[in-house]
C-alpha cells in the first residue's frame, strides 16, 4: 500500500466545519473522559453486558487505551484539515464554496474512517438516534449527521478502490 | 523418631493438554449508525474475509440483529472485540454454546 493515496475534495466551508468538529471530538476523547457520558459509553462499549464484574474489569483496563487511539486518529485527521483555517464569518459565498483537495496517505485511511464514524456515533448519542431513520428535520444537527454519512460513504468507496 | 517418607504417586497424572478448550465467540450487534459499506470493509480488512463473506455477515447483522464474526480462545476474542470497538462497531464476547 506504500505510496497509495486517497484524494477527495471538500468545499472550504465544509472543511472548516469538519475541522471544528474534529477539535471538539479531541476534547471529548482526550479531555475529561466522563465515563457517564453516553457518547463515551458508546465509543467504549462493554464486551460483557451480562457480567458486571467482567465488564468493570475490562473497561478499567481498556477504556483509556481505546480513547487514546481515538485521540490519535483525530489528531491525524485534524492535521490533514489544517489548511481549512479560514474565519467562516469573513468568507464570501464564492470563497466558502471553493473546493480544496485533501490527500490522505493509505496509512491514514483507517484513522479517517474511524474518526468520521466516531463523530456520527457521538452525534447519534446526542440526538437520541436509537432506530434507523429517526430524523427530526427541524434540528440542523440531523443535516450534519447525514452530511458526515455522505462524506464517509464517498471515502469508503475511494478506499475500497485502492485495495 | 522418624516419619514415613511421603512420595507423590507418580502414576496419577492430570492431562491438562487433553482438557477441552472452551471456545468463545465475538458477536457484532446491529446499530442504526454504522454504514453497511463500512461494516463490510471492517470485516474484510480486519478479519481478512472475502467480499462475499464480509457482505453475508454484514447482512446477518442488519437483518437478524447480530452475527458471530469470530470464534476461538477468550483472549483472542477480546482482542477482536476491542478492534471492533476501535472501528465503532458494537461487539460482545461470550462463551460459545456447546
Amino acid at each position: 500500500m506504500t505510496g497509495r493515496r486517497v484524494r477527495f475534495r471538500l468545499a472550504v466551508i465544509e472543511g472548516v466545519h469538519l475541522r471544528g468538529l474534529v477539535e471538539e471530538f479531541e476534547d471529548l476523547v482526550g479531555g475529561s473522559r466522563d465515563a457517564a457520558d453516553p457518547a463515551i459509553v458508546r465509543l467504549t462499549p462493554t464486551p460483557y453486558p451480562e457480567d458486571a464484574e467482567a465488564s468493570a474489569a475490562f473497561a478499567e483496563s481498556t477504556r483509556g487505551d481505546l480513547l487514546d487511539r481515538r485521540s490519535a486518529d483525530a489528531t491525524a485527521v485534524r492535521s490533514a484539515l489544517a489548511v481549512f483555517d479560514a474565519d467562516v464569518e469573513a468568507l464570501t459565498e464564492a470563497e466558502a464554496l471553493r473546493s480544496a483537495e485533501i490527500v490522505i496517505a493509505a496509512d491514514d485511511i483507517d484513522s479517517w474512517l474511524r474518526t468520521l464514524t466516531a463523530l456520527r456515533l457521538v452525534l447519534a448519542s446526542r440526538l437520541g438516534i436509537a432506530e434507523e431513520d429517526r430524523h427530526d428535520t427541524k434540528d440542523p444537527r440531523f443535516a450534519l449527521y447525514d452530511w458526515l454519512g455522505y462524506r464517509l460513504e464517498v471515502l469508503i468507496q475511494a478506499a475500497d478502490e485502492q485495495d | 523418631m522418624s516419619a514415613p517418607l511421603i512420595s507423590p504417586d507418580l502414576d496419577e497424572t492430570t492431562e491438562l493438554a487433553a482438557a477441552p478448550m472452551e471456545p468463545w465467540e465475538v458477536v457484532v450487534w446491529n446499530d442504526p449508525v454504522n454504514l453497511m459499506s463500512y461494516v463490510v470493509r471492517v470485516f474484510r480488512t480486519y478479519f481478512g474475509y472475502s467480499q462475499e463473506r464480509a457482505t453475508a455477515l454484514m447482512l446477518a447483522v442488519h437483518h437478524e440483529g447480530h452475527a458471530i464474526v469470530a470464534t476461538g480462545p477468550r483472549e483472542t476474542m477480546e482482542v477482536h472485540a476491542q478492534a471492533m470497538h476501535d472501528f465503532g462497531l458494537w461487539a460482545t464476547v461470550r462463551r460459545a454454546p456447546q
